[in-house]
């Protein structure tokens, strides 16, 4: 594995490897293992306006070193990535397209990623995008490469758009009998104007709502959003408890030992069918984002054939991020006319080598 | 194969009352909100399905013919201005909002749906759709897709690829492919959000599927006078380093709220150098939690008058003066370029500064509206184009401008789009090498540059604008100016 | 936006057209507010495109001939002045562009006639209320008539109201607050002469003096909108003559004459009577504008509750910008609900000959009216001019719907709550 230290070395590593595979912080390791390159080395924040709400910095930055600095200036990553304390860099995130529970209130990382400098497959340094908060000129290829696994090309220097961060946050745990009732209470919550930052259902029928904002209006957002769940048994957290069960949620702790972790896009029409084809074999799970977003913990006992019906029967491609995973890496199949084509500019060779063997 | 047979063809598709060839026919097509490119087209094509639309592109790939997608036509940077012997395939009758989910929060269109249509249909759900260009009652949303179109509220919920989930296209060679998909997250590659911004080089949006948004409770408008414009731009940093976050804040300087106040009454201050207008917005109670806080800040930045916006009508209407500005500069100038730079937020102040100046060296007035809170600026350069050399002059001013914001490490466009007028600055902004590689992707889409040829980036067959004298087109006869 | 128009060829309406093209900026604002352009989706029927082709026209570009279907095809309902942020004068343009254009144009034989026969028919109540009844008697005839003159039969009513004769000075009520003048108008005499009698008597209510000058003529807005600028210009003098200077206003209650006779001006560009028409115009106003100003002496009130759709009728709301004011005075009314009507904005489709030049595009629009209407399911409607009228009446009609709705004049429903009747 080659770690190189400067933007230069990576583009000699790019050129002299025949087989590009980017390792982080190895935080996801389904994806990074057997790989040739290691962005540790290429650390570090290069630019940070407060004021213009955006930074710059390499890829190999762990989002930890991001989340502190953006903290003093009582700022954050709007997308909440998840695996922050785990040690998960900016680059891994963006080529994985991961986005935690808060993503629910702005959006994902894709709206909030600016502008890109990366190494493509063939060895040639491209910039795409721009550094300030609004452009228009030329192709997003930012966005192309968030979850494109590193397909296009290593990524070198990434910059983001980032918000104040609410000043308090409450969060407002109701356990509703069954998991339909939990459910309604979730597209009720999404329908209603009290934009909440995370929106979760567990199949146990409990419903995580998160909102965030000024201190003095707390107590208020906290009962009109009770007030949308009728029927539940309703608990409140605050401070460092509130603040710890996200933490647990985004670094997955919840997940058991001798599971992998699968990541599953739905819409929230889909939750209820998808928990039914779930629940006979999956481990515990997590119906994230409003229903947009499903986390599935997967047992290493359990045929990981069986799950990849569920996700073709429902439509979508599911991606594993960790563990012991046998099932292959469906995100990372070849796509269609659109993408081939670009792909045959930015890796004519297919150096990016996607899906571990 | 011939032209004639290209028609014929064609005419297997369309009725003579939808494949347009008359004179009379073409000319309203042949220009777009920027009247001062002109290209004749061979046709107009207005299908009514998304089949005619694919049948149609395959029909130009196998003649080579180049093909425009246009909605409304108000592109500011000549985008949709056709290309000269190419078709141009009117999307104005693909206005069906095909599936309107308010559960899940989406919608899917088709691309001649117009903008605020969508909120309208969401509307008995409290839900809407964000990107609100000023042109909204008028332009469509595949125009919206190819531009990455904005408004005055993208500083917070971003601008259409930031709404955009999914879409079906036709590739430039009539190859149909599904990008994206009805959810907020993706797997894969965001190829939806390649597409989204390409300005059509990419192909033809058919089906458009939309993220709807709950409609904040409460908007809280305040509108403050300042005496000079760099104070109006220092209270946007104060209001962000504040840590606020307000849905929109604008700026207009003294000559666009005069145009404003002719067009529609808006009765600012008159003795005002700019108006800054900050609105709060979302749930009832964290609005009001904010109000004391903003008004504070706004104070502090030496505001003259400080005026929160009463009523529904009364907010209405401070925006309709702020939207109405670009056009009523009409009545100011019989002719203005209206540019779209950005620079750093922190920059706004120096960049209002160095405007002022490049204005009066040239003789030239130049109104200001922006999008202070993004840092997206829109000067609006006055020139009468009757006098010879007048349009030069005021390109050459406005192409400073340009070379300004790409200075101060902004961007030559924050949401009109390269189109055909700023071509010559995209090599400015971009090196060499990532201009090359672009174009390398486009033609690797669309080998024979079929879609919307001649724009967004520089080409062989189009060479760059320059910003004096005769145009470069001009002289090719590819386009022509009034 | 930039044109080369040759101004001074154009005469005294040269500038008025080259200003309202030099000012369209082609932001495409009125897009969206254009009737045909909802209908035809298309960038020559909408306001944009239109100014557009008579540039070209005008440039020598394009030749009348190719434009013309299409600047046939407006309505003149000028609701893109109403939504042009950049204060094109459309209005003007497109009266203008007619004038100049009609004696350069070739219309066939048919066309000819049938715009002599209008040109010689409407303007003059007698002869209309002659051809009317013919019409009325040729209607088992339609099949065998050419399309447009059929469609013209089906919006004549079933039985013509008997001729009115109206009186010279209709007296106020009670103390006299103010004395003003009447256009009577033409086609509406014969379609509904209730719509003057109602008038005089809600004026006569108000304590309002109302003299009717014998020697008026049309107003001339159906010769001006068709191109027929000579005889527009000769309605216009008459009219300036007629009308006496000692009242306090000249009241029109057909928002298509009002509109008309506010661009006397306009049509009288170059003429010695000029400035007297610029003052003139300044007197004219709608019968709606003077009463509320004025105040209502009593408010009335209906027998019974009813719901009432107000429609927009576009020479009001848009030419004259008159909006609220009927709104206001319906509003007084006891047992009576006003009520908008979706997407009010647009056209009916009426707007003078249309329906007759344009009968596709006037029937969809009407349709759409009807539909619309409906949609809030009112017990009436309330309008301020008998070209909408006719039609809604006669869209309605086919908006299945169980009872049918009547389409009256604004100051039919005033006269009749005053009587303390229902609609
Ligand atoms: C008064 C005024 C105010 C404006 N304000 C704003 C503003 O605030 N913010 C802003 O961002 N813009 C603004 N604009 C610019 C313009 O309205 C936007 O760029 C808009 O998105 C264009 O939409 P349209 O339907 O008119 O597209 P057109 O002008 O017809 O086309 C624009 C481009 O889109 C392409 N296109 C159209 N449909 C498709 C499709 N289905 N698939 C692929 N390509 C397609 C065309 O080929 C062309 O390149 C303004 C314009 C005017 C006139
Ligand atoms: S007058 Fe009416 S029909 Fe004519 S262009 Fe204007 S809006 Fe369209
Ligand atoms: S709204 Fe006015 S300026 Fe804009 S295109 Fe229409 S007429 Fe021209």
């Amino acid at each position: 594995m080659i770690t190189p230290e400067t933007f230069d070395e990576l583009q000699q590593a790019v050129r002299s490897v025949d087989r590009v595979r980017v390792r982080g912080g190895g935080t996801k390791n389904v994806l990074s293992a057997d790989a040739t390159i290691s962005t540790e080395k290429l650390s570090g924040i290069l630019e940070y306006e407060p004021s213009e709400y955006t930074f710059t910095a390499l890829a190999g930055t762990p989002l930890k070193d991001i989340a502190a600095a953006l903290a003093e200036n009582g700022q954050f990553l709007p997308f909440d990535p998840p695996l922050v304390e785990a040690g998960a860099t900016l680059g891994g995130t963006v080529a994985c397209g991961l986005s935690g529970p808060g993503r629910f209130r702005y959006g994902g990382l894709r709206d909030f990623f600016l502008g890109v400098r990366m190494v493509t497959g063939d060895g040639r340094v491209v910039f795409g995008g721009g550094k300030v908060v609004k452009n228009a000129a030329g192709f997003d290829i930012p966005k192309l490469v968030v979850g494109s696994l590193g397909r296009f090309g290593v990524l070198g220097e990434l910059t983001f758009k980032v918000f104040p961060a609410p000043a308090t946050w409450t969060t407002i745990r109701a356990e509703f009998p069954d998991f339909k009732s939990a459910n309604a209470a979730m597209i009720r919550v999404a329908m209603s104007q009290e934009e909440v930052y995370c929106l979760d259902v567990e199949p146990t029928g409990a419903v995580s709502i998160r909102i965030g904002g000024l201190g003095d209006a707390q107590a208020v957002r906290t009962d009109r959003v009770r007030s949308l769940l009728d029927g539940a048994q309703v608990e409140i957290s605050t401070g460092e408890a509130e603040q710890q069960l996200w933490n647990d949620i985004r670094e997955f702790r919840w997940v058991p030992n001798g599971h992998s972790l699968i990541r599953l896009p739905l819409n929230p029409g889909q939750v209820e069918t998808a928990e039914k084809l779930l629940a006979p074999q999956a481990g515990p799970r997590r119906y994230s984002v409003g229903g947009n977003l499903a986390w599935i913990a997967w047992s290493d006992s359990a045929a990981a054939d069986s799950l990849l019906t569920a996700c073709r029967e429902l439509g979508r491609k599911p991606l594993p991020l960790i563990g012991n995973w046998s099932g292959g890496v469906p995100s990372a199949e070849a796509g269609g006319a659109f993408e081939t084509r670009l792909l045959d500019i930015f890796d004519p060779q297919r150096k990016g080598d996607l899906v571990p063997s | 194969m011939s032209a004639e047979q290209f028609f014929a063809e064609l005419r297997r598709i369309y009725p003579a009352d939808r494949l347009l060839t008359g004179r009379a026919q073409l000319a309203p097509y042949e220009s777009d909100g920027l009247t001062s490119f002109r290209a004749r087209p061979s046709g107009v094509v207005l299908p009514e399905t998304q089949q005619e639309v694919i049948d149609t592109v395959k029909i130009c790939h196998k003649y080579e013919v180049p093909f425009l997608a246009r909605g409304s036509g108000t592109s500011l940077s000549g985008g949709s201005v056709p290309i000269e012997d190419g078709l141009v395939i009117a999307l104005n009758r693909l206005k069906r909002i095909i599936r309107y989910d308010a559960e899940q929060r989406v919608a899917v269109v088709e691309p001649g749906v117009i903008n605020t249509a969508v909120s309208e249909r969401a509307a008995v759900d409290r839900l809407y759709y964000a990107p609100d260009p000023s042109s909204g009652p008028v332009c469509t949303i595949g125009g919206n897709v190819a531009f990455n179109s904005g408004g005055a509220h993208c500083l917070k919920y971003g601008m259409t690829s930031n709404h955009v989930l999914g879409m079906k296209v036709v590739l430039p060679d009539g190859t149909v492919e599904q990008l994206g998909s009805d959810s907020l997250e993706g797997s894969g590659p965001d190829l939806t959000g390649m597409f989204i911004g390409s300005e059509g080089l990419f192909g033809v949006a058919l089906e458009i599927t939309l993220r709807l948004l709950p409609k904040p409770e409460k908007y809280y408008t305040l509108q403050a006078a300042y005496d000079s414009l760099e104070k109006a731009g220092t209270a946007v940093a104060m209001v962000v380093a504040s840590g606020l976050l307000p849905g929109a804040m604008e700026i207009m300087d003294r000559l666009s709220m005069d145009a404003a106040d002719a067009a529609i009454g808006a009765g600012y201050p008159k003795d005002a150098k700019a108006v800054l207008i900050v609105e709060l917005e979302g749930t009832s109670d964290e609005v009001e939690a904010e109000k004391p806080r903003l008004h504070k800040v706004i104070e502090e930045s030496g505001a003259y008058i400080i005026e929160a916006a009463r009523d529904d009508e009364h907010r209405l209407k401070i925006w309709k003066g702020r939207k109405s500005a670009f056009s009523a500069v009409g009545r100011l100038s019989p002719d203005f370029i209206v540019q779209d730079g950005v620079v750093p937020r922190t920059k706004l102040g120096h960049a209002l500064k160095e405007i002022d100046k490049l204005s009066e060296q040239y003789g030239i007035r130049v109104a200001n509206v922006f999008h202070a809170g993004d840092g997206n600026l829109h000067p609006l350069v006055m020139f009468d184009g009757r006098q010879p050399g007048g349009l030069e002059h005021a390109e050459e001013l406005a192409g400073e401008i340009i070379r300004l914001c790409i200075r101060l490490g902004g961007s030559i466009t924050g949401e009109h789009g390269v189109g055909l007028e700023k071509r010559a600055y995209i090599g400015e902004m971009y090196g060499e090498d990532d201009i090359e590689f672009m174009q390398q992707l486009r033609r690797s889409v669309d080998p024979l540059e079929l879609a919307n040829r001649g724009k967004k980036l520089p080409s062989a067959e189009a060479p760059a604008l320059t910003s004096v004298g005769a145009h470069p087109l001009e002289k090719q006869g590819i386009i022509s100016r009034e | 936006m930039q044109h080369d128009i040759p101004t001074q060829s154009f005469g005294p309406l040269g500038e008025p057209m080259a200003d309202a093209i030099q000012k369209c900026v082609h932001c495409g604002f009125c897009l969206p507010v254009c009737p045909t352009y909802q209908v035809h989706g298309e960038e020559m029927d909408s306001p944009r495109g239109r100014i557009f082709l008579m540039k070209e026209v005008l440039e020598g570009n394009v030749e009348l001939d190719e434009a013309t279907p299409y600047i046939d095809k407006c309505l003149g309902c000028v609701g893109c002045i109403t939504a042009c942020p950049s204060g094109v004068g459309y209005g003007e343009l497109i009266t203008a562009f007619r004038a100049t254009s009609e004696e350069k144009r070739e219309r066939s034989v048919v066309d000819k006639t049938l715009r002599k026969f209008i040109l010689e028919t409407l303007p003059y109540p007698g002869r209309f209320r002659l051809a009317a009844t013919a019409g009325r008697l040729a209607k088992p005839l339609k099949g065998v008539m050419p399309g447009r003159l059929g469609d013209m039969l089906d919006l004549l009513p079933k039985s013509l109201p008997p001729a009115q004769k109206l009186p010279e000075v209709f007296p106020a009520e009670g103390e006299r607050r103010a004395r003003v003048a009447l256009l009577a108008g033409c086609a509406q005499q014969v379609l509904a002469p209730d719509i003057n009698m109602a008038t005089l008597r809600v004026l006569a209510k108000n304590g309002v003096e109302v003299v009717i000058p014998k020697s008026q003529s049309c107003c001339g807005a159906l010769a001006a909108h068709t191109g027929a600028a000579s005889q527009a210009k000769q309605f216009a003098k008459q009219n300036i003559k007629a009308f006496p200077p000692n009242v306090d206003a000249i009241l029109t209650n057909a928002a298509g004459c009002g509109s008309g006779m506010h661009e006397y001006a306009l049509w009288l560009r170059g003429e010695p009577e000029e400035s007297a028409a610029a003052e003139f115009v300044k007197r004219v106003c709608d019968v709606s504008v003077f009463l509320e100003k004025l105040g209502l002496r009593e408010t009335p009130s209906l027998s019974a509750p009813t719901k009432v759709a107000y429609h927009d009728a576009c020479h009001l709301a848009h030419a004259q910008k008159v909006r609220s004011q009927p709104r206001a005075l319906l509003r007084t009314i006891g047992n009576l609900d006003l009520v908008e009507i979706p997407s009010g904005d647009i056209c009916c489709g009426s707007a003078g000959t249309y329906n007759i030049e344009q009968p596709e595009t006037a029937g969809q629009l009407g349709h759409q009216k009807a539909q619309n209407i409906a949609s809030v399911e009112p017990d009436a409607v309330a309008t301020g001019n008998i070209g909408c009228m006719t039609q809604i009446e006669t869209h309605l009609r086919e908006v299945a719907f169980g009872k049918p709705i009547p389409v009256l004049h604004t100051m039919q429903i005033l006269d009749r709550a005053y009587r303390g009747e229902a609609l």
